[in-house]
């Protein structure tokens, strides 16, 4: 990389020389000069100081060598010329100066933009995440407390409230807690897809059935063509990325309300869509909505702002992609795009229906 | 419960989910053996010959997995391990080593209840000497294994060979988890011990035709990572 920073200094220079060359006889001799400083700035501009500077003393040479009489020696007639192979060293080392000082500027206006932005999305996750692991914390240890300390005053209906808040917070932490370690373990690069040959409607239907008491009482269509193709997937992460995006349904609908599951062959990929009949999303939120702790559709809807950060990266590491977009029709839509890796595997030869042998 | 109640060997380093343990498995009419470490679960397995033992898989001595294996060179009394979520190879290898079941970490005490129930009539069935049940009954599924025969809610279903011998399987072990490799060995044999698809793919197809809906599945549920449970109403409630 450096040597052919380099180098490429050297060919311009040389460059510049065979030009000054050709039109020696055509102008004067400051245009000429003006030409080694023209091949200066660039040297500065495109390969940095020491390129410049390298470029500033072959410069000098080669404008003596070529371009001052008597030609073709390094031999100086006039000491006129001496004046002129001073500033021009001079303007060589003053622009390379200046460019290392604008590199320098730019590189820790940018590392400073950087750290205030790792900050920034520290204490983003700091005050998250706390918030989110006290308040389920803070129900817990004060339902909890109240049956130990004064159980006996309160009636069952009180006793049975108290209870299931308990276990629903308790349910809210653990969800919260494993979209912490998926996300971590997304982050650490440590996650290994585990790829094996598994059709979609089981994906699907695992993920229904983790969330069977949350989509209670829901309509869920799914409409899956029976000639989809094996999929090439790690089971464990995907049942994830449609827990995360159903869930993320439900909590943006309101309850009761239908959710669809299509999916279809598209070319080279199966796409596979979660859309709902919620509030959509507020335009420009399509994208964001992916980020880490982004909470979206501007509710207050629970939540750390993981489960989307979370289904792009597990979507991402099968080589594939997500995308949200607002329904014709109103509602959201989620839109996971996964490429069909190496050839499915080959069945067992097909079997006859009819009475088991 | 008149009788002394069935024992339960708890292998548990934790010292709050042995409390949790016992105070769930007490009230149920259980005793309860405790032990902290891999080699204190194996000294007190053989001494006592507890009915049961919930297993954690992350002791501080040994590998549970281990104690599955030293266990089963010479006991059947049933096993259920209790490991974290994400640990699915884990629970895989504790399975196919021979464990019953296992229940994810954090578990309520109804899941709990279910999976010991299943797990003690399994080992009853498995004792008793008495011929083997002719028909198999879970939910509204009804299997006539003399008649070759099943019915859903009273109609009958036509299943292909392999879709019958994977319901049978599963009717055989209801409410109990089955590993893909169990599957393939019983239902293809041990040359096929690899395919994992030819049961998602024969799965799928067995749901189709048993399931309302078959992306939405009842009765057969999926293990993620883990294998496949054919729901048992009868102990799940």
């Amino acid at each position: 990389m450096r040597a052919r920073r380099f180098l490429s200094t050297v060919l311009l220079v040389a460059l510049g020389t065979a030009l000054a060359r050709a039109v020696r006889d055509l102008v004067a001799l400051p245009d000429l000069v003006m030409i080694y400083v023209a091949v200066i700035m660039v040297a500065a501009a495109f390969f940095g100081r020491g390129p410049a500077l390298v470029a500033s003393a072959l410069s000098v040479g080669a404008y003596d060598f070529v371009c001052v009489p008597p030609y073709y020696t390094l031999a100086i007639a006039e000491s006129r010329h001496a004046v002129t192979f001073v500033m021009m060293f001079v303007v060589g080392l003053l622009v390379s100066e200046l460019v290392a000082r604008v590199r320098r500027h730019a590189e820790e206006a940018e590392s400073a933009t950087l750290r205030a932005h790792t900050e920034e999305m520290r204490s983003s996750l700091l005050s998250a995440v706390s918030h989110d692991l006290r308040t389920p914390l803070a129900v817990i240890t004060g339902a909890a407390t109240t049956l130990r300390d004064q159980g006996d005053k309160l009636d069952v209906a009180e006793r049975a409230e108290l209870l299931e808040t308990v276990c629903e917070e308790a349910e809210r932490l653990e969800r919260l807690v494993r979209n912490l370690l998926d996300m971590t373990r997304l982050e650490a690069k440590g996650m290994k897809v585990k790829r094996e040959w598994i059709p979609v409607e089981e994906i699907v239907g695992s993920a229904l059935t983790r969330l069977e008491r949350w989509l209670e009482g829901r309509a869920i269509v799914t409409r899956l063509p029976p000639d989809l193709p094996l999929l090439s997937v790690d089971p464990v992460l995907l049942e994830q990325v449609f827990v995360n995006l159903f869930e993320n349904a439900a909590k943006h609908t309101p309850p009761g309300s239908a959710i669809d599951v299509t999916a279809r062959r598209v070319d080279g990929a199966v796409e596979i869509v979660v859309a709902d009949r919620g509030p959509g999303f507020p335009a420009g939120d399509e994208l964001r909505i992916f980020e880490k702790f982004h909470r979206g559709r501007g509710t207050s809807a629970p939540g750390a702002g993981l489960g989307l950060a979370i289904v792009r990266g597990v979507i991402e590491a099968h080589g594939g992609t997500v995308t949200a977009s607002n329904r014709t029709g109103g509602g959201a839509e989620m839109r996971v795009l996964l490429p069909i890796v190496g050839t499915p595997p080959g069945m067992p030869a097909a079997e006859e229906a009819g009475a088991p042998s | 419960m008149t009788s002394p109640g069935p024992l339960v060997l708890v292998v548990e380093d934790e010292p709050q989910m042995r409390r949790f343990l016992r105070a769930s498995l007490t009230p149920h009419g259980f005793r309860v053996l405790e032990a902290k470490t891999a080699a204190e679960a194996l000294t007190l397995a053989a001494a006592h010959v507890p009915e049961l033992v919930l297993l954690d898989l992350g002791l501080p001595d040994a590998d549970g997995l281990e104690v599955v294996r030293a266990l089963r060179e010479w006991s059947r009394t049933p096993v259920i391990v209790i490991s974290a979520r994400d640990r699915e190879g884990d629970k895989v290898l504790a399975l196919d080593a021979g464990a019953d079941d296992y229940l994810t970490k954090p578990f309520g005490t109804g899941e709990l209840m279910a999976r010991i129930r299943v797990a003690l009539r399994h080992a009853q069935a498995q004792a008793s000497t008495s011929a083997p049940v002719p028909v198999l009954e879970v939910g509204p599924l009804r299997v006539d294994l003399t008649a070759r025969t099943v019915t859903r809610d009273g109609k009958e279903l036509r299943l292909t060979p392999i879709e019958y011998r994977l319901l049978v399987l599963l009717a055989k072990n209801a409410g109990k988890v089955l590993t893909h490799r169990q599957i393939l060995l019983d239902v293809w044999g041990p040359p096929h011990a690899g395919q994992t698809h030819y049961v998602r793919v024969y799965m799928g197809e067995l749901r189709k035709k048993i399931e309302d809906d078959p992306a939405r599945p009842k009765l057969v549920v999926t293990e993620p990572g883990v294998g496949y449970r054919l729901r048992d109403p009868a102990v799940t409630g």
